[in-house]
């Protein structure tokens, strides 16, 4: 514990000779009883305490300070005024000191209160802060006159701003800031310390009397945004605002419109795509949920791409950058469904539809053939190939342009996947979608379907796939045989996937 | 209404008679593979932690005769008033969807009964705070307007109704913007420079219909370099290239089929035209059905979002809300004769006892916390207790829609009554029923609507 400070003792007022005070408030006070005799007296002794003559000459005296004579006949005034003059007292007097008077510090403390010594020091503080913002303001006038290119009108000489004087200067905000917050407990953010921000006034952020869901901004973000909404306003598009908009994404990234105009600085200066991309794969590692990087990302390659599309050896390096650093997020959630968009996109803009697109895809559901993400964008990298595919080709429609051998190599694919976990549905919704697409009869699989299913609707009844079931209605239905088809949906209702049974008893009357 | 806090719980209700609960909601499904890989680990994990409140196994939560959780309401509506408050600093990442936090917490409690009138004044200031001049709302103050939450601003404002929240919405603005989001190739961007996805078609629906926009596109919208002079031109050609092979529909073309693009996709064409007419030409429907279908998993009963995904409590409206659209592109009820009294059509597409169990038992916080959430070992937010709701309400409603109507305007009248008939959540537990397209109270909608159609122009 630090040693208790002088005005921490409750000193009792004296009765006679006053002895040192021991805080502001008991200082001013004795200044006040001096300038004010009866009414020190009054408050030893009580108005009765006093003797006749020092009773009408106290209250003549507070009389007199009221200012309300003239309200008195004139005979009156005469004689308050001879009484006054008779009792001598003193013309002017000071004001009873209030403890508010000083105000409190920012522990909400009366600064009446404090000791001596502490009361110096803080107002040496005061003192050296106002230096400070004197000096600070030498700076900026410098820095203005430099740059309108003025000259000192005695010397002649010009205006320069040295490197020396903006580190002086940023060590002088610091000081600045500090004393701030020691005096005032107000921080002064990164931003208005910084001299290379002087020129912006920010914009705060305000609330609306009796407003909704507001949110109690950290300071560092309530400043920094409010800096954003000043350059976005004066349209600024320069380095400090990139900047800028990196700390705010650092604190909120699901920010879009800082997204957006960090785009619209990467235009304006030209930024290298290298360098944003290096920046943004940190960050959407650190931020695996977020929409808007893989939008801005898009943006980027949107914008890069023209300057390489000349250079087909240039795309596929970029190509199979992109796919490399994709497939570190997939690393972290197979099913990430930006990064899986922006695949798709990356896989048209780039054109990745090679035998490297299609290995890495095998390679993922090698790992998980469960992972539906990864069937989805095989189907997609398959069929949607403009080298053979037809333009706008329905998802669920046949389309006569896809090779044979292809539909072929994609049908034995699902059924190779399939054999390892007959229960997983995304193989048999890819067996289906190819057949279609295909314009394959479903019936061209029956055999391979009917394997999963043994005596149905007997009591050696045998379903390794609920989905197997599934698929046989269709192919039943095709081939006319309605009732095998509604015992296929009775059995899938009764039992195999009872949670579905509304849309199995549809289904039957659809038949 | 219904007070857990005041009404003293019945220590009969825990012990009393209770009904057995079907197995296929407490035991694991008939069919397993011994392949192990990440998906049927979790998967294997989230049965694991749905079973034991699904069994009615924890003694520490009030069951009803079926072995359902009672619904704690005043404890969801605290929580969602909490959220209406001043937010802590960590509130930060939801600075850029404010509009959001207010749309969720405001259909949130009007499910649940709560009179939300008393928030108009300061949804009034807070979205005079968020429009921008250039039109629209933002996510935040000085921040860009954005399609989906200026959709949540607009939601929000018709829940609390009145012609003061109407009157803030600079509808020409509005406009303007929205012609500027407009893409060439029939879809909307959901901001400028933004990206081009199938919320921005249902967000860009809703807002034009409820506030009876104009369709011309302005002349300086640069749609209309490209030859398109209407707001919904080419919407419905857009939504259909974003359906997969699968039969569900993604978020642009080329994606995975994921259960809240469905939704959007959906509500989207519904308010372009009938159901019954636009749907089965744009979506392959029996594709689409059975994709929707295949959405919900025993034994836990909630739906998940693709194929192979967890069950998520918020899909309870992403994919439950489907269904009725479904229904009324099947012209289920248009067969119905004008004169014949409504009788309910109680054929549902999926297992609405499952759904209503798996959002009671799993799909509730059950701490103190309160609120609803996406599974058991998840927190209960916003997001999660107002969709989740309006998946209960939908599964305790049944829609139909007028048949005269249908064939003469593009507009339907949607009917949303109570499942009629005994049920496995209590009478307290009923919901208020919701818009099958706007997803908030169906007065909210009309009035918002009837106070713009009187408005045409600007
Ligand atoms: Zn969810």
């Amino acid at each position: 514990m630090p040693p208790k400070g002088k005005g921490a003792a409750k000193a009792k007022i004296p009765d006679s000779k006053p002895s040192e005070p021991q805080t502001v408030l008991q200082r001013a006070q004795q200044v006040y009883e001096a300038t004010n005799p009866l009414e020190a007296a009054r408050e030893q002794h009580g108005l009765n305490g006093l003797s006749t003559v020092e009773r009408t000459a106290y209250i003549n005296s507070e009389f007199v300070s009221t200012g309300t004579t003239d309200q008195l006949g004139k005979k009156a005034q005469k004689e308050l005024w001879k009484q006054v003059n008779e009792a001598s007292i003193p013309p002017r007097k000071l004001p009873k000191p209030k403890p508010e008077a000083w105000g409190k510090d920012k522990y909400g403390r009366n600064i009446a209160e404090y000791g001596l010594e502490q009361f110096h020091d803080r107002s040496d503080k005061i003192l050296q802060l106002a230096t400070l913002k004197l000096d600070s303001k030498e700076f900026r006038d410098t820095r203005y006159r430099a740059s309108r290119k003025l000259k000192n009108g005695l010397t002649g000489e010009s205006y320069v701003l040295t490197d020396e004087d903006i580190e002086a200067e940023k060590e002088r905000r610091k000081e600045m800031a500090a004393l701030m917050d020691d005096l005032y407990g107000e921080k002064m953010g990164s931003y208005s310390v910084d001299p290379a921000w002087d020129d912006v006034v920010p914009i705060p952020q305000t609330e609306p009397e009796g407003a909704l869901a507001a949110i109690a901004y950290p300071e560092d973000y309530a400043e920094s945004t409010s800096y954003l909404r000043a350059v976005m306003a004066a349209k600024e598009y320069s380095p400090r605002c990139l900047k800028l908009t990196e700390h705010i994404i650092s604190m909120n990234p699901a920010h879009y419109t800082v997204w957006l105009y960090r785009f619209a600085i990467i235009q304006h200066l030209d930024i290298p795509l290298l360098d944003e991309l290096t920046w943004l794969n940190e960050v959407s590692l650190d931020f695996q949920k977020n929409y808007q990087i893989w939008h801005h990302r898009q943006l980027l390659t949107d914008h890069y791409y023209p300057t390489i599309a000349g250079t087909p050896d240039q795309v596929k390096r970029f190509a199979s950058s992109e796919r490399d650093f994709m497939m570190e997020m997939l690393i972290e959630d197979a099913k990430n469904y930006h990064v899986w968009t922006y695949r798709q996109y990356a896989v048209r803009k780039l054109g990745m539809w090679d035998e490297d697109e299609l290995r890495s895809i095998s390679g993922m559901i090698n790992q998980d053939v469960r992972n539906n993400s990864a069937w989805s964008h095989r189907f997609f990298i398959v069929f949607s190939n403009p080298a053979y595919a037809t333009e706008g080709s329905h998802a669920t429609e046949h389309d006569p342009a896809i090779p044979a051998e292809i539909v072929d190599r994609e049908v034995e694919y699902a059924k190779e996947k399939i054999k390892l976990a007959p229960q997983n549905q995304s193989p048999w919704n890819y067996l289906k979608g190819v057949l279609v697409k295909g314009g394959r009869k479903l019936g061209s699989v029956r055999e391979y379907t009917e394997q999963y299913v043994d005596d149905l609707g007997q009591d050696t009844e045998q379903v390794r796939s609920s989905h197997a079931l599934d698929q046989l209605v269709d192919i039943y239905v095709e081939a006319g045989e309605k009732e095998k088809a509604d015992l296929c949906l009775r059995r899938l209702g009764e039992k195999w996937d009872r949670i579905r049974l509304g849309y199995w008893e549809w289904k039957r009357t659809t038949l | 209404m219904f007070d857990e806090e005041v009404v003293p719980s019945t220590a009969t209700s825990r012990t009393a008679y209770s009904l057995p609960i079907d197995p296929l909601y407490t035991a694991e499904p008939p069919i397993t593979d011994d392949l192990i890989s990440v998906t049927s680990t979790a998967q294997g994990n989230t049965v694991d932690q749905c079973l034991p409140l699904l069994k009615a196994q924890d003694n520490s939560i009030e069951y009803n005769i079926h072995g359902v959780p009672r619904l704690r309401r005043r404890k969801i509506i605290n929580y969602l008033k909490l959220t209406l408050g001043q937010l802590p600093a960590p509130f930060v990442a939801a600075d850029a969807s404010r509009p959001w936090s207010l749309y969720w917490a405001l259909n949130g409690m009007s499910l649940l009964g709560e009179d939300v009138s008393q928030y108009r004044e300061g949804l009034c200031a807070t979205a005079q705070h968020l429009q921008n001049d250039t039109g629209g709302f933002g996510g935040g103050f000085g921040q860009q307007s954005h399609l989906a939450t200026t959709y949540a601003m607009i939601l929000a404002l018709a829940i609390v109704g009145g012609e003061e929240a109407y009157a803030i919405i600079d509808r020409r603005a509005m406009w303007k913007w929205l012609c500027a989001l407009k893409h060439p190739g029939g879809g909307f961007q959901m901001s400028v420079g933004g990206e081009v996805d199938v919320r921005g078609a249902y967000c860009a629906a809703v807002i034009i219909s409820l506030l009876n926009l104009p369709l011309d596109l302005s002349s300086d919208s640069p749609a209309r370099a490209a030859g398109v002079t209407d707001l919904f031109a080419g919407l419905d050609s857009y939504v259909r290239r974003c359906q997969t092979y699968e039969g569900g529909i993604s978020g642009k073309p080329d994606a995975e089929a994921h259960g809240a693009y469905a939704f959007c996709a959906l509500g989207c064409l519904s308010i372009l035209d009938a159901p019954h007419r636009i749907i089965p030409r744009i979506l392959d429907v029996p594709r689409l059905i059975s994709w929707l279908s295949a959405r919900q998993y025993a034994p836990e009963g909630g739906f998940s979002g693709r194929t192979n995904k967890l069950v998520d409590g918020c899909y309870s409206h992403w994919v439950g809300a489907c269904w009725p659209l479904i229904q009324a592109s099947l012209g289920e009820s248009a067969s119905r004769q004008p004169e014949e009294s409504p009788t309910l059509e109680t054929h549902s597409f999926y297992d609405r006892e499952g759904l209503i169990r798996y959002i009671l038992s799993c799909g509730q916080d059950h701490s103190s916390r309160g609120g609803m959430r996406d599974k058991p070992g998840k927190r209960s937010d916003a997001y999660h207790t107002c969709y989740v709701l309006s998946g209960l309400s939908s599964a305790q409603h049944i829609v139909t829609t007028d048949t005269l109507r249908v064939e003469q305007v593009a507009n339907v009248t949607w009917t949303v009554l109570p499942h009629p008939g005994d049920q496995i959540y209590d009478q307290e537990d009923l919901l208020n029923p919701t818009d099958p397209v706007y997803a908030i109270p169906q007065g909210a909608r009309e009035d918002m609507m009837n106070f713009f159609l009187s408005k045409p122009g600007f």
